[in-house]
């Protein structure tokens, strides 16, 4: 039996064909036993199969299924997005808010710490008059002491007699 | 959005500016400042002269004494004064009957110092002088001894 012998069997039990070819292989199959079986064995097969083709029944619609079934493909192929480049401008508020911080500190301590209106360092002295051109000064850091020894009073005016008679 | 951004951060800025500027300006007004004057007396004897009872120098000053060029090993205080000097005034601090200390507070921790003797000035001198931190004039008196007018600033 060949094959197109095999589908026209299959087709008139699927009810497929034309009455006048129906007719023509029913008397076929009525006078070849090897047909008759092969129908018989179709006819089975069809009958056990028809017990297992129940619909699955979705807990959803079937629209929303394949929607996420969709989603789902969408998802995967989907190259991961790379990161949004950075704005110049965030990126200068990044630069700007450390270095603004810095800034105030060192304006703050620059305002704080500055000398006086005579523009003088703590350290700095001047010497605006000194009668006593004999006087020397010394001045020691460490101690923060300046020492200024005059030669007043003038041997002259020491008495021997009279101790610290010059200036008490 | 970005332009109410950029005016708060100005407004922050000014604002900032102005709080620095007052905490400036409060820590450039100057308080009175206050001052320790001796009259010490220095020697190599361990005991003052007879008939005065000075007392032997603060242990304190004695040690920044040490620190100095001065080659007496013994001081004796004649007479302290304490005092302070408001911003911009002079004050005139009698030291003995023969000695006179005018102090004018100047600006920041400067200050101007004459040392009157006799009646006349004998020196004059305007320096820093931070809390602390003290002036010394000094000159030799009779029999190999010293005399120091000593300004220290308390505060």
């Amino acid at each position: 039996m060949d094959y197109d012998s095999q589908l026209k069997l299959q087709a008139l039990l699927d009810g497929e064909l034309p009455e006048v070819e129906a007719s023509k292989v029913a008397q076929w199959l009525a006078r070849d036993p090897e047909a008759a079986a092969l129908s018989e064995e179709l006819r089975n097969t069809r009958a056990a199969l028809a017990g297992f083709e129940t619909g699955i029944q979705l807990p959803e619609s079937r629209e929303f299924f394949w929607s996420k079934v969709q989603r789902d493909i969408q998802r995967v192929e989907t190259p991961a997005t790379k990161p949004a480049s950075m704005p110049l401008y965030a990126l200068l508020r990044r630069f700007l808010v450390p270095a603004s911080a810095l800034a105030l500190v060192v304006i703050a301590g620059v305002v704080l710490t500055r000398p006086g209106p005579s523009g003088l360092t703590p350290a700095a002295e001047i010497e605006t008059a000194l009668a006593d051109s004999g006087a020397f000064t010394y001045r020691d850091y460490s101690a923060g002491a300046t020492l200024v020894w005059l030669s007043y009073p003038a041997d002259t005016e020491i008495a021997d007699n009279d101790e610290m008679g010059t200036v008490e | 959005m970005r332009a109410k951004l950029t005016a708060a951060t100005g407004l922050l800025w000014v604002s900032t500016a102005l709080v620095l500027l007052a905490c400036a300006e409060i820590r450039m007004q100057a308080a009175d400042m206050k001052f320790q004057a001796f009259l010490l007396w220095g020697t190599d004897d361990n005991k003052p002269p007879e008939g005065k009872a000075y007392k032997p120098v603060d242990p304190e000053i004695s040690k920044k004494l040490k620190d100095l060029p001065l080659k007496w090993a013994h001081w004796f205080e004649v007479n302290q004064v304490a005092f302070a000097v408001s911003p911009g005034a002079t004050k005139e601090v009698p030291i003995s009957e023969k000695c006179q200390l005018n102090v004018k507070q100047l600006a920041g921790p400067e200050v101007e110092v004459s040392l009157v003797g006799k009646g006349k000035e004998v020196v004059k001198r305007k320096q820093s002088l931070p809390k602390g931190e003290m002036l010394v004039l000094g000159g030799n008196a009779p029999n190999s001894t010293a005399w120091l007018v000593l300004l220290k600033r308390i505060e």
